[in-house]
């Protein structure tokens, strides 16, 4: 047996997916590519006020004033088109998909007891993408299609001679020529034509009429052209006025996320990443790619994600339309060890890491990188990745030697007297005072090989009223890099009220 | 003019007045039930002195690090090297940026927060808190200018409290000098480093700071903030 999953008004639907408010109301798809064209698609509401497909948009208005006519998206067709395959792919590897909104199905081998549940299934699995689906069972690919057209929603062909004696003519597509022959004939429905001879036929009328002769007998039998459910799980919206605010996204992106998790559950399957691209109204495209730390085919856990990044956007245009991509991925299993302490929610702690990157930026936050140089103060901060570290504990670095450095960022310019090459006197705007002891001093140099060259003299200083720092020299320039250890407030109290100091580092 | 000693410490009044504080105290228990506080765990410090009077860290609780600079980043550093061998993860909130690693291997499981000024540092604790995710959470306000500091509301420590008694976390908070109210331990540290320290190991420095720890007395037992010192000098 064969199925066929025929997706009605199949760009119309596409079009009204994300538009549930519109589907009672009066609507017809055009082509902005070519208006000429007229209207693509119409729904029931304009068929009943007077409206066709074909006319143009003036024609239709002054039929029905109320009729809204949306541009025809490819973007939401191709999404359509790719979850209607994945439904298909449940029930059989062997897919065709035939057309744009339907595909026939090779079911052969399968051992299906109730072809009406499942169909129905299939028909409420669509429903719940918000595709209506008409699903027709037959034994070859063309009686299936013909009963997914006579299906209100599902129709197994049982007697293909008896379905196909009361269906029209014209229900085969002949060529008009071809029809209107035989019309002029008497010739109106199937069982009348597969009454005449078919040799005959094709006598008189050529191998078109023999061929339209088999398929009236239900006795074509044709390959299908097997195509891979390719795993792309999308879903885009094109807005009619630009948006500024972010709850419009908030709303759209909760109802793809709604119909992208189903999409993931059919196929076994969860979200490794997402990409999210906001095309705005300059022509250019906003574009997010964000990585699911323990993936999820959770809605809610994705949600928060997308949320947390859209409260703390700027952009400088309005954005035009949404799309969002989702890279599935297989759904981790992994067994924690005895004493492993791995995080507890991981996704969480990505949504945590989007907040706190938020209120201090991208490049404050993160786990430490130091770069590949001896340059002063070279490190960089990365996002962590604590969900993948192994339980084996780093060994323990007991060579450190001193007291560890608080870097002044930016450094303090200070002056310094320098005695028989020591520093013996300190004046700057953070510490004044006499220099009692110093150890020193620590040369490093790189970056000769290039313009970004680099030399420095350290010395470690001990201040006559407490307080230990790192002193630099650049050149002929001094400055303190740090501290080790500075005097309790209420001496440096004292020195602020003396001199006005900067706030380090800010 | 005499003060007499009733004047100074009214005890016959308060005596009147705490039973029905305790009355009051009950009733709003009653009225508005707390989420009881989690039992949370112990987390080693590595120093022997914290380690020897509190067994580590409290998890679940604000401990204040009241000390100089350098006692501070030794604390720090040494966090780093127990968190490592405990493999759990643990956050720096650093308010002045000032935050100087020298422990390669120590950093993987350490996220560095570099916040431009206090305020902004206390609300990045407060949102690793409310993740629930990170074991220990420095929040370093050592370098910050005290002027900064005086400004933060003190019922911003209270709340970081009762986010901390939420969560399995243990939550220290590093000052210039003693102000987080709400903490329930404080630690302090001998001061007054000289160049030697410079040509000395630092797990030797670590080992001859002179950690103290005080321990807050449980506030249902309605007495003096501070209940004791309990004080390991380490030679």
């Amino acid at each position: 047996m064969f199925a066929v999953i025929l997706l009605p008004n199949f760009r119309l639907q596409a079009a009204l997916r994300f538009r549930e408010e519109m589907r009672a109301l009066p609507v017809a798809l055009m082509d902005e590519q070519t208006p000429k064209a007229g209207l693509l698609e119409i729904s029931e509401a304009a068929a009943l006020a007077g409206v066709m497909p074909g006319q143009t948009s003036p024609q239709a208005l002054a039929r029905c004033a109320k009729l809204t006519i949306l541009a025809r998206s490819l973007e939401q067709e191709r999404s359509a088109q790719a979850a209607l395959l994945e439904i298909a792919g449940t029930l059989s590897p062997e897919i065709e998909a035939t057309a744009d909104g339907f595909c026939t199905v090779n079911l052969r081998g399968s051992r299906v007891n109730d072809w009406q549940a499942l169909c129905a299934s299939v028909v409420e699995a669509l429903a719940s993408l918000r595709l209506r689906a008409q699903m027709g069972i037959g034994p070859n690919p063309d009686l299936a299609f013909l009963a997914a057209r006579h299906a209100r929603p599902v129709l197994v062909v049982q007697s293909p001679t008896a379905f196909l004696a009361d269906l029209a003519l014209h229900e085969l597509d002949p060529a008009p020529e071809l029809l209107a022959v035989l019309r002029d004939w008497g010739i109106h429905n199937l069982a009348q034509l597969t009454s005449l001879p078919r040799g005959d036929l094709m006598d008189r009328l050529g191998p078109e009429a023999g061929r339209l002769w088999e398929r009236a007998a239900g006795q074509t039998e044709r390959p299908l052209r097997l195509v891979r459910v390719a795993e792309e799980f999308c879903e885009a919206f094109d807005f009619e006025h630009e948006i500024d605010t972010v709850e419009p996204l908030l709303f759209l992106l909760r109802r793809f996320l709604d119909q992208l998790a189903l999409r993931l559950g059919n196929a076994y399957r969860v979200a490794g990443q997402m990409m999210l691209t906001l095309p705005l109204a300059n022509g250019s495209a906003y574009v997010r790619t964000f990585t699911i730390p323990s993936p999820t085919a959770d809605m809610d856990v994705l949600f928060r994600i997308l949320h947390t990044h859209l409260d703390g956007l700027r952009l400088d245009h309005c954005a035009t339309g949404l799309r969002l991509l989702i890279a599935p991925t297989r759904a981790e299993r992994q067994q924690f060890q005895l004493f492993e302490t791995p995080l507890r929610d991981p996704n969480r702690f990505g949504e945590t890491l989007g907040r706190l990157a938020a209120l201090v930026g991208t490049e404050n936050v993160g786990v430490v990188e130091m770069l590949d140089t001896h340059r002063p103060d070279s490190i960089r901060l990365c996002p962590p990745r604590f969900h993948e570290l192994g339980s084996v504990a780093a060994p323990a670095d007991d060579s450190a030697v001193g007291l560890p450095l608080r870097r002044y960022r930016p450094p303090v310019a200070a002056q310094v007297r320098v005695v028989r090459h020591q520093p013996v006197r300190l004046e700057s705007a953070r510490v004044c005072g006499t220099v009692s002891a110093a150890l020193g001093p620590y040369r490093a140099s790189g970056g000769w090989w290039d313009s970004d060259r680099w030399s420095t003299e350290e010395w470690d200083v001990e201040m006559e009223a407490g307080g230990l720092y790192r002193l630099a020299r650049m050149g002929h320039e001094w400055r303190i890099e740090g501290s080790y250890d500075e005097p309790l407030p209420e001496n440096r109290r004292g020195a602020q009220a003396l001199v006005a100091i900067p706030e380090p580092g800010v | 003019m005499s003060v007499s000693e009733d004047t100074l410490y009214p005890h016959a009044y308060f005596g009147d007045q705490t039973e029905k504080v305790a009355q009051l105290r009950c009733l709003l228990a009653e009225k508005f039930p707390a989420m009881p506080p989690r039992a949370g765990g112990i987390l080693r410090t590595g120093l022997a002195g914290v380690d020897a009077a509190e067994g580590g860290l409290r998890c679940g609780a604000l401990t204040e690090l009241s000390a100089a600079t350098g006692a501070g980043a030794l604390f720090i550093h040494s966090m780093f090297r127990m968190v490592s061998q405990e493999r759990c993860f643990a956050a720096l909130v650093d308010a002045a940026r000032s935050f100087e690693p020298d422990c390669p291997a120590a950093l993987v499981r350490l996220l560095v927060v570099f916040c431009a000024d206090a305020m902004q540092a206390v609300k990045a604790t407060d949102l690793l808190l409310r993740d629930g995710n990170i074991s220990l959470i420095m929040l370093d306000l050592q370098a910050v200018p005290l002027r900064q500091l005086q400004r933060i509301p003190a019922n911003t420590w209270h709340r970081l409290q009762r986010l901390a008694e939420q969560t399995t976390a243990a939550v220290v908070v590093l000052t210039p000098q003693p102000m987080v109210e709400a903490a329930q331990v404080r630690i302090t540290a001998g001061e007054g480093w000289t160049l030697a320290a410079q040509r000395r190991w630092q797990r030797d420095l670590i080992a001859a700071a002179r950690w103290r720890v005080f321990v807050r007395r449980n506030a249902v037992h309605h007495t003096p903030a501070w209940e004791s010192e309990r004080e390991s000098a380490i030679a």
